[in-house]
């Protein structure tokens, strides 16, 4: 299941330059350039001649050049050369993809053009705000994006697969949960209160005694998840607001699919706490990062057994609230959108 | 959430979850009142307890605990669970 109509990020501003750069997005697949003025372009990765993927060509000026016959493409997909012959057939063009570069991010529109609005690109300021320390980064992830989205939705895993760095015990057992669910968002807050710091926040917030932590998770479809986290020295107010003598970070993340049954995951990690220590900002990485690596077996290993059992039953459980409120969202609107594209065509 | 955590202070709390259900507007009567699920199995509601006038006054039952729910908490449950 894809949803169409949405801004997803593509690659991280640094993977996309005047080398051809391919990248599977959604079941297609994609060339990404730079022309000459640093705009980023995206074509469909198959030349119009003979489908062999441009991203095995060249830039020629503001123009692509195929590797295997030398048809040239200029930055609107429409053929401008083809070696040994004056006629250009003006299907000899090839699919683009409006693109936009933001938060350090490229993205790319999958659905309709007519559509692709920047202003519904979902904010991650906090990767280019120089309020925050911030790092970026991306995983390959071999199992379908929503295995991803729940994960991210369901923090209880925090306790046994990051027991090392960012999990423990407290989270799974002393949490109060709130899940509030609009048409088209779920934030899920969490609060432990008055329990140990894990080893990430004692190595980076220099707890020495129980804390107060939050986790609010803001989902916004189709895969977009920033989480608000941090901690306080227990009792000094960080429910009621106040968040003082502790540590504020943004967990962010954008998963976009590459098929069903493999995802990009991009994220990152923000603080606003010494935000240019360079130094605290890689350590902070660090450690989610390990995570992360967690994360993506714990994924692959779940589409191992999918992929044998396609749909099986499973069962709900009080901490998968946020997960179910997700998914039902996604389903609705990649209902609508399918009805869309069938009144489409019906006209 | 900020009083009921206070509260909680000299307890370890048991993990348990809220939900809430926003509809399509920023209406404040489109927002339902809570819904309780309890570490011990449990589904709670959040309602205001039906007074004895007004089981009279209605004709409802004069025994047993009785709860009186908004709508929207009706749509949320059917929504949601």
């Amino acid at each position: 299941m894809f949803l169409r109509n949405y801004w997803y990020v593509a690659a991280s501003a640094a993977e996309i330059g005047r080398k051809p750069f391919a990248r599977m997005i959604l079941g297609e697949p994609v060339v990404f350039f730079r022309i000459e003025d640093g705009a980023p372009v995206a074509f469909e990765d198959r030349c119009a001649h003979r489908h062999l993927p441009l991203s095995m060509g060249k830039l020629v000026g503001d123009r692509l050049q195929c590797h295997y016959h030398g048809l040239q493409f200029d930055r609107t997909g429409q053929c401008v050369r083809i070696p040994g012959q004056e006629l250009i057939p003006p299907s000899a063009k090839v699919k683009t993809y409006p693109v936009t570069e933001r938060h350090r991010w490229v993205w790319i529109w999958m659905g309709d053009p007519a559509l692709a609005d920047p202003a519904r690109i979902t904010d991650f300021h906090w990767l280019d705000d120089p309020a925050w320390g911030a790092k970026a980064s991306y995983l390959h992830v071999k199992a379908n994006w929503q295995l991803v989205v729940d994960n991210l939705l369901d923090l209880t895993h925090l306790a046994f697969v990051h027991e090392s760095t960012i999990g423990n015990a407290a989270l799974a057992e002393h949490a109060t949960v709130k899940v509030t669910r609009a048409p088209n968002n779920v934030v899920v807050t969490r609060w432990i209160i008055d329990q140990p710091a894990p080893p990430t926040f004692v190595k980076v917030g220099g707890f020495t005694s129980n804390v107060d932590r939050w986790q609010i998770i803001d989902f916004v479809p189709p895969a977009f998840l920033r989480l608000d986290v941090g901690a306080t020295p227990t009792g000094t107010g960080a429910p009621e607001g106040k968040r003082v003598d502790g540590i504020t970070m943004r967990n962010l993340n954008a998963i976009t699919p590459e098929t069903e049954k493999t995802s990009h995951y991009f994220w990152g990690q923000a603080h606003d706490f010494e935000p240019h220590n360079a130094e605290l900002t890689e350590k902070i990485f660090r450690q989610i990062e390990t995570a992360f690596h967690e994360d993506v077996e714990v994924f692959s290993a779940q589409q191992r057994n999918l992929d044998l059992c396609p749909d099986p039953p499973q069962v709900d459980i009080n901490a998968d609230t946020g997960v179910i409120q997700a998914r039902r969202i996604l389903q609705r609107l990649h209902d609508e959108e399918r009805a869309a594209l069938h009144v489409t065509a019906a006209e | 959430m900020s009083h009921e955590l206070t509260r909680k202070r000299d307890g370890a709390v048991k993990f348990r979850v809220e939900l809430v259900w926003q509809g399509d507007t920023d209406d404040a009567a489109n927002a339902a009142s809570s819904i309780y699920l309890t570490a011990d199995g449990r589904v709670i509601l959040q309602g205001r307890t039906v007074s004895r006038e007004e089981r009279a006054a209605l004709a409802l039952p004069p025994d047993g605990e009785m709860i009186s729910v908004d709508r929207p908490l009706i749509r949320a449950i059917k929504d949601m669970l």
